[in-house]
């Protein structure tokens, strides 16, 4: 009687090439949690496009009103959550007042909602206390339009009637047209806002630059995967700054704390810019948020990322030389 | 347990449960994922009437009562002729009424289609413009000094020069429009060394430009990680269950 065949024996190149996908799986939960209990920083040096995006934002007339296209949920909360927060924290601190409205997805204004309750939440939490956010008199929800090209075509020609049938909860609680509001009194036309910001998940910013470049400066935040293809709108001049993806919202952040053309706390400028005067940022309150949180730990899974590319690499070159 | 640690604890029920595909095809899984579909489905009713429909068209065209002496808004009953138009889009799933579903589908493309030209120039136009990029430098100084500090005139005077690390920049910009345009050429065989060339370094250049938004998607992909990790053990454990 014969002995069964032994089972051959793995070779280093086999093992290397057949790493069980469950243990990566694990291996990358680990990794994308542990730097997430530390505060971790790394170097950043801001983006043109978002430095442009910032010196927008802090240039606008205090007291001026904005329009916000929001057009995220949370499916990509990890970066459009980070940009929504680092947009609104600018803006309420300078006081600029915002109409919002979503043409992507119904979920899409609870998602702002949340994120403007959770900021009036921080606000009164600061010391000293900041006042609330309140909605009618410095923010009014515009709701959900289904249709991007419908609803931008509509702005582009005549703002007064594409928000016109819009109401909002008055501080009495009872809904009254948008127009009537502090926050879109002044605002007939879309040639009366100094900029309207896009924070996008989609393709409604192809829909919006298509609609509205030219007739009113537009500005957007978009996820890090649409980041080299909307870089091409801000140079060609066709949006007034970008920020895209985690790399967008540290971006941000770094400028809030520090300022632009400002000295820090040890005399150095830590953002220069030729482009932009010097302006300075809100030291002293709540400006590093997830962008700072999440950036160390994105560098720690794209390291595991090379790592494991690196020998996955190895052991096919190796399993090609145990062939010949 | 008060309301916020319930809604945190399902969250991450939820988040554990559509994760264990991770692992494999299982019913836990399936269960989740039919919760959220079905969630999805009902909230996106609900927002269309009460976000969109009742205000931009019940509310107008049912008109308001006058209350306390204060006139009424008159309704626009014309405005009812949209449902049966709207309605007419299902009966794209009739084999015998199926021509119906056209009338609105046509108005869509009509509208759309009208739009386009402009469209395709408000997009494309200014970035052709912005191609066209000087290639020949204006001064011998290799690099653009710096304007932080100067006064408007002298930022100016900086400003208008092309310097020529600027301008090499703008040289390889220019090259690497035409190789990768040269490479849609498939209308005449290339049988220049030259223009061969030109096609190959367009190919070449499409995959470095592919490979950057490729790492843009795993950047982006890795972020929805980190930020769910971020919910499990920071919003839920530490903050919410231990209050830390």
């Amino acid at each position: 009687m014969s002995m069964p065949d032994p089972m051959p024996k793995k070779t280093l190149a086999d093992r290397l090439g057949s790493v069980d996908r469950t243990t990566l799986f694990g291996i990358l939960i680990l990794v994308a949690t542990i730097p997430l209990f530390f505060t971790l920083s790394v170097p950043n040096k801001p983006f043109e496009p978002t430095i442009d995006l910032f010196a927008k934002l802090m240039s606008l007339p205090e007291g001026s009103s904005v329009i916000i296209q929001t057009d995220w949920t949370v499916s990509t909360r990890g970066e459009s959550a980070g940009e929504m927060e680092a947009l609104l924290r600018i803006l309420m601190r300078r006081n600029i007042k915002f109409a919002m409205y979503s043409a992507a997805d119904p979920q899409a204004p609870q998602v702002a909602r949340n994120v403007i309750m959770q900021l009036n939440e921080e606000r009164t939490k600061a010391t000293p206390p900041q006042r609330l956010y309140e909605r009618w008199n410095d923010w009014v929800d515009l709701g959900y339009f289904p249709n991007a090209e419908a609803t931008n075509n509509a702005m582009a020609a005549d703002l007064s009637k594409a928000f016109g049938g819009r109401s909002d909860v008055t501080p009495q609680g009872s809904y009254a047209n948008v127009f009537t509001s502090p926050v879109l009194a002044k605002v007939r036309s879309v040639k009366d806002v100094p900029l309207v910001i896009i924070v996008t998940a989609s393709s409604t910013f192809n829909v919006i630059v298509e609609r509205l470049s030219g007739k009113v400066p537009l500005a957007a935040t978009v996820t890090g995967v649409m980041g080299p293809e909307s870089q091409i709108y801000h140079s060609s001049g066709q949006i007034v700054g970008l920020a895209a993806g985690l790399k967008g919202v540290f971006d941000l952040e770094t400028m809030m704390e520090y300022g632009l053309n400002t000295p820090g706390p040890d005399g150095k400028v830590v953002v220069p810019s030729d482009s932009h005067p010097a302006i300075p940022g809100f030291p002293g309150q709540i400006n590093f948020a997830k962008g700072k949180r999440y950036y160390p730990t994105l560098h720690a899974t794209l390291f595991l990322l090379i790592l494991v590319v690196v020998i996955g690499n190895i052991g096919m070159i190796l399993a090609r030389k145990n062939k010949t | 347990m008060s309301y916020t640690q319930i809604k945190l604890t399902l969250g991450v029920i939820a988040t554990v449960g559509l994760y264990t595909v991770l692992y494999r095809e299982n019913k836990f899984y399936r269960f989740f994922e039919h919760l959220f579909l079905g969630l999805a489905a009902g909230w996106t009713m609900t927002a269309l009437w009460t976000e969109t429909l009742k205000g931009l068209w019940w509310d107008v065209m049912v008109g308001k009562a006058g209350e306390g002496g204060a006139p009424g808004e008159p309704g626009y009953w014309a405005w009812a002729l949209l449902l049966p138009i709207g309605l007419m889009g299902y009966f794209v799933f009739s084999r015998k009424h199926n021509w119906m579903s056209r009338v609105p589908i046509g108005i869509i493309l009509g509208l759309w289609s009208g739009q386009q030209i402009q469209v395709w120039f408000n997009r494309y136009g200014p970035q052709i413009w912005s191609s066209m990029k000087p290639v020949v430098p204006t001064t011998g100084t290799l690099f653009a000094p710096g304007t932080i500090g100067l006064d408007k005139a002298a930022a100016a005077e900086i400003n208008s020069q092309l310097y020529p690390s600027q301008a090499l920049s703008n040289l390889i910009f220019i090259t690497t429009l035409i190789c990768v345009m040269s490479y849609f050429f498939y209308s005449f065989e290339m049988k220049n060394r030259f223009l061969r060339g030109m096609t190959t370094s367009g190919r070449w250049l499409l995959m470095i430009g592919f490979g950057a938004i490729f790492g843009s998607t795993v950047m982006m992909r890795f972020s929805l990680v980190i930020d769910r990790m971020y919910f499990i053990w920071i919003e839920w454990l530490t903050q919410g269950i231990l209050h830390r």
